[in-house]
């Protein structure tokens, strides 16, 4: 178990602090993901998909961190995540990914909006990582491109 | 140009020998950067996150030790250019005529391949072992180790609580990984004629032992172990 934990929790640490942006809540975050990985130690053990399924634990634990953050009123305290270079800057034109974009929509639209704008991840490799079909990533990601930009124009008009 | 996701780097830290994307990043110079600060994230969580947290997570008992199945293969430690055996030969209680002779090989699995450790040898904290044991004569074999805060350790057999017999000389199958944590680590491999109970070794080098780093280095064989028992031990100094 302590090995596991020294091998995979850089892996978890290192997403945590670049959804957090907190060393403190990143470490926090880290010791309960661990305790929620720890309960499966068999999953944990198979080599071949537990990193995906690490990634996926992590990412969900952290948004589900930010949405809790903005629910007690924190929101502001929260820097916005970092876009990769490859994100459309017509959608982003600020090259930021806003809480209060995020927040509009469900769980698995904010992971798949995250893993591909801020993660740069490929449709296929997210589907992998997040369990489900490449289908509903494009469906899902289609759904969210069109809202936010929906949303910023009405923010900004 | 399209850059490696970060779970793919994440995946190139892990295992950079079977990476898809080090060509990739060979050559990208904003990816070197990338993984650069992760790494560095990486030492931040083991100096300043995993000793906070372990405890929480871990039970001590089940920590300090974890088994590898994946170690460099027996052919590659049979080629090791040295092979270093520490043998202390029997305590004052042992009697040559009934007991039997024991050498004790340990190899580390390093990034530059396997080692044949020697006593007082420097090995990264998380360093993986694994043993070769020669025994003159068939016994039951137990094997044990101790660190600075006087905790034991069974590192063979894996489980239970009766030392096996070994037939002939073998590479113990698996290895095991060091507990991360710097300081002293003394191993012991205990063989005795009769069924040896791993209870009983633990307990005499528990006492034997006690605390703190000069007691482990200076601790070069386990009193009180039954007749005709004969031990070989090593001592590893984990650094960062």
């Amino acid at each position: 178990m302590a090995q596991l934990y020294r091998q995979y929790g850089p892996v978890v640490y290192r997403r945590c602090l670049a959804l957090l942006h907190d060393r403190e809540a990143a470490r926090d975050a880290t010791q309960e993901i661990f305790r929620k990985l720890l309960m499966d130690q068999k999953k944990l053990l198979e080599r071949e998909s537990v990193l995906p399924w690490i990634y996926r634990v992590a990412t969900n634990h952290c948004l589900n961190e930010r949405r809790n953050r903005a629910r007690r009123g924190e929101e502001e305290l929260q820097p916005d995540l970092q876009l990769r270079k490859e994100a459309p800057p017509d959608l982003f034109p600020e090259r930021q990914l806003a809480q209060r974009i995020l927040a509009r929509f469900d769980e698995e639209t904010q992971a798949i909006a995250v893993g591909v704008f801020v993660d740069g991840m490929e449709h296929e490799e997210i589907a992998q990582a997040l369990g489900i079909s490449r289908r509903t990533v494009l469906r899902k990601l289609g759904r969210f491109v069109e809202n936010a930009k929906k949303y910023m124009l009405r923010s900004t008009g | 140009m399209m850059h490696p996701s970060a779970l793919r780097l994440e995946a190139h830290l892990l295992d950079p020998a079977r990476s898809p994307v080090s060509g990739h990043v060979e050559g990208c110079e904003d990816c070197r950067a990338h993984l650069l600060t992760m790494e560095r994230q990486g030492d931040d969580f083991m100096r300043y996150v995993y000793p906070t947290t372990v405890d929480t997570l871990v039970p001590k008992t089940a920590r300090r030790w974890s088994w590898a199945g994946i170690l460099a293969p027996v052919a590659a430690l049979a080629a090791a250019a040295v092979v270093l055996v520490v043998n202390k030969g029997p305590p004052a209680d042992y009697i040559g005529t009934k007991g039997v002779a024991i050498k004790l090989n340990v190899y580390a699995g390093l990034e530059a391949g396997a080692r044949a450790l020697s006593d007082k040898d420097q090995v990264p904290a998380s360093a993986a072992l694994r043993f070769r044991i020669q025994p003159a004569r068939p016994c039951h074999l137990g094997i044990v180790s101790v660190d600075e805060h006087g905790e034991v350790s069974q590192l063979y057999p894996q489980s239970g609580d009766v030392a096996p017999t070994l037939e002939r000389i073998e590479t113990l199958p698996g290895g095991a990984i060091l507990d991360g944590q710097p300081g002293p680590e003394r191993i012991f491999a205990v063989c005795s004629a009769d069924p040896l109970p791993m209870q009983k070794v633990e307990a005499a080098v528990k006492t034997a032992a006690g605390t703190g780093a000069a007691s482990v280095r200076a601790l070069d064989a386990i009193p009180g172990l039954p007749s005709g028992t004969a031990q070989a031990t090593l001592l590893l100094e984990k650094s960062r």
